[in-house]
């Protein structure tokens, strides 16, 4: 994605999703012809089997050992949407005799926040905490909306939008004082981002997701610990794969993939990490230069690849159409119809309709180069000089030229 | 979002967008920021002219790219017509020249709203 004439736009979307990692496709490909391990890993009266089989014990050894977990903790599925589901709706179904309460935050992943509405129509109560201004949970006010009937405290390690990250550990303490109540953590966007100990951290339960990651779509998990006893309810029966969890035959080639990405994603986390927060940093900066520009969440506590900003001025469709071609990102708004809609997390933080849908969040990544940020930066600020003018705003600072930039975690607003 | 050509045209190239100065303009401006469309159009209109004809019109917009892209084509084609409240088409036949979804209509009022304002004249007159 480097070079001077650019063919494709720069890829900023990596929170979206990620390109597989060639390694990953030609470890699954060896999974899906005559000559491979095709065969249906539940078969074990003969060899094909087997070897199918093998690689997935294999791969669900790679993913246990990158998020800290027992390999008999980790449940394979079509991915995080689906773990979110059976978390959710699995553990309310098992523990109904129990309580039908749950605690969550309204700035959780729309497959976690669905299936919380679902229950309510079922008759369950669920507490939908509102984060600070940062989009942090206070973990005490986790523990002031637990009840005794609460049986599931959910929230998320990253968010996907503003890349904030909670004080999951924290929570799992209090909730751990309390035996009625499991935590599930959805951690769709950790992997290869944040460490990960589900044992160590004393989590219950914990979505994952392969495409983030740099493994195919199609495949994720719920870790489920066995340790701690956490039972659930499927939301499928037949077949009996999975400990009965998750019925089906297993996609070996899609297993296989996330477990090699995995592997490589905690392998290369730390010098990852610190590449990629020199890039944020050198994206920030450009953008900041613009004037006007509005960091979205706790910088301090956020992961290194997501950058949210609003930008003041500039009507949010306008800016998504004028940049679209020149780099991918995600807005802010959600494209449900004609008239886009603000995003629901942002305005959780507290910012208003017009800042909401006038964001942008770029994600970096593994292929996410220094060219690529400028590119963007460059792709944002004719943008935004553009528009700015067109509706007779006085411009911001130059982004030309060399001037002090105030780093991520030294701004205040 | 998908927007025709013609929409793209206009919101990429808005050769009308600006200001104009001097005794002869009159300016009108509709909507807000707030609820998502604001527009102010310039009218510059010969006043030696009994046919009240429009030498030039400027606009400057806060919007999505349909509304950006419509005020434009206003300001354009309201060169060298008679200064009526009128827009130089209908706000249903720019929806169909511009493809705008229909939940968009009443951006296009805005528009409407701001050269109505522009060109009415003002009370005493």
């Amino acid at each position: 994605m480097t070079g001077a004439v650019r063919s494709a736009p720069a890829y900023l979307d990596h929170a979206a999703t990620t390109p597989v990692d060639p390694r990953v496709a030609a470890r699954m490909a060896e999974c899906l012809t005559q000559e491979g391990a095709f065969g249906n890993p539940g078969s074990a009266s003969h060899a094909y089997g087997d070897t199918a089989g093998a690689l997935v014990e294999a791969a669900r050894a790679q993913v246990a050992a990158a998020v800290g977990a027992e390999c008999g903790d980790v449940v394979f599925t079509s991915g995080a949407t689906e773990a979110n589901n059976l978390a959710v709706l699995g553990v309310a179904q098992y523990y109904r005799v129990l309580g039908r309460h749950l605690v969550t935050v309204r700035t959780e992943h729309k497959s976690l926040l669905d299936p919380c509405r679902e229950l309510e129509r079922r008759g369950w109560r669920v507490t939908y905490l509102v984060p600070d201004r940062g989009g942090r949970v206070d973990p005490d006010e986790v523990a002031a909306a637990l009840r005794p009937d609460t049986v599931l405290v959910s929230v998320m390690h990253v968010n996907n939008e503003i890349g904030v990250i909670q004080d999951v550990e924290a929570i799992a303490k209090l909730c751990a004082a309390r035996p009625h109540v499991r935590l599930h953590v959805d951690a769709a966007q950790s992997v290869g981002k944040q460490p990960l100990d589900f044992s160590g951290a004393g989590f219950d339960l914990m979505s994952l997701s392969a495409h983030k990651a740099y493994g195919p779509k199609g495949v994720g998990a719920l870790v489920v610990s066995r340790r701690r006893g956490v039972q659930l309810q499927p939301l499928m029966w037949g077949g009996g794969q999975e400990g009965g969890l998750r019925p089906g035959t297993l996609a070996t080639h899609q297993v296989v993939g996330m477990g090699e990405a995995f592997a490589l994603a905690s392998a290369t986390l730390s010098q990852e990490v610190e590449r990629i927060a020199r890039l944020r940093e050198r994206l920030w900066c450009g953008l900041e230069a613009l004037g006007g520009v509005l960091h979205n969440g706790d910088a301090a506590h956020s992961v290194a690849h997501i950058l949210n900003v609003s930008i003041e001025d500039v009507e949010g469709e306008s800016l998504l159409a004028d940049v679209g071609s020149s780099i991918a990102v995600s807005a802010g708004s959600a494209c449900n119809s004609a008239l886009r809609e603000p995003s629901y997390v942002l305005r959780a933080l507290g910012r208003d309709q017009r800042l909401a849908e006038s964001s942008l969040r770029f994600s970096l990544g593994r292929y996410s180069t220094e060219a690529d940020v400028d590119a963007a930066v460059a792709a944002v600020a004719r943008a935004v000089t553009r528009l700015r003018r067109i509706a007779g705003r006085p411009p911001g600072p130059s982004p030309a030229g060399p001037r002090q930039c105030r780093s991520l975690g030294e701004r205040t607003d | 979002m998908h927007y025709n050509n013609l929409t793209q045209r206009h919101f990429e190239h808005p050769h009308c967008a600006g200001e104009l100065s001097g005794a002869a303009v009159r300016r009108g401006a509709a909507g807000s920021p707030a609820q998502g469309a604001w527009v102010q159009f310039d009218v510059d209109i010969d006043p030696r002219d009994p046919g009240r004809k429009v030498r030039a019109a400027r606009f400057l917009a806060f919007g999505c790219p349909h509304v950006i892209a419509a005020a434009d084509w206003v300001a354009q084609a309201a060169a060298g017509r008679e200064a009526t409240p009128s827009l130089p088409e209908s706000v249903q036949s720019l929806r169909e020249r511009f493809d705008v979804p229909i939940e968009k209509t009443g951006r296009l009022l805005v528009i409407e709203d701001a050269w109505i304002a522009a060109v009415s004249p003002p009370c005493g007159d």
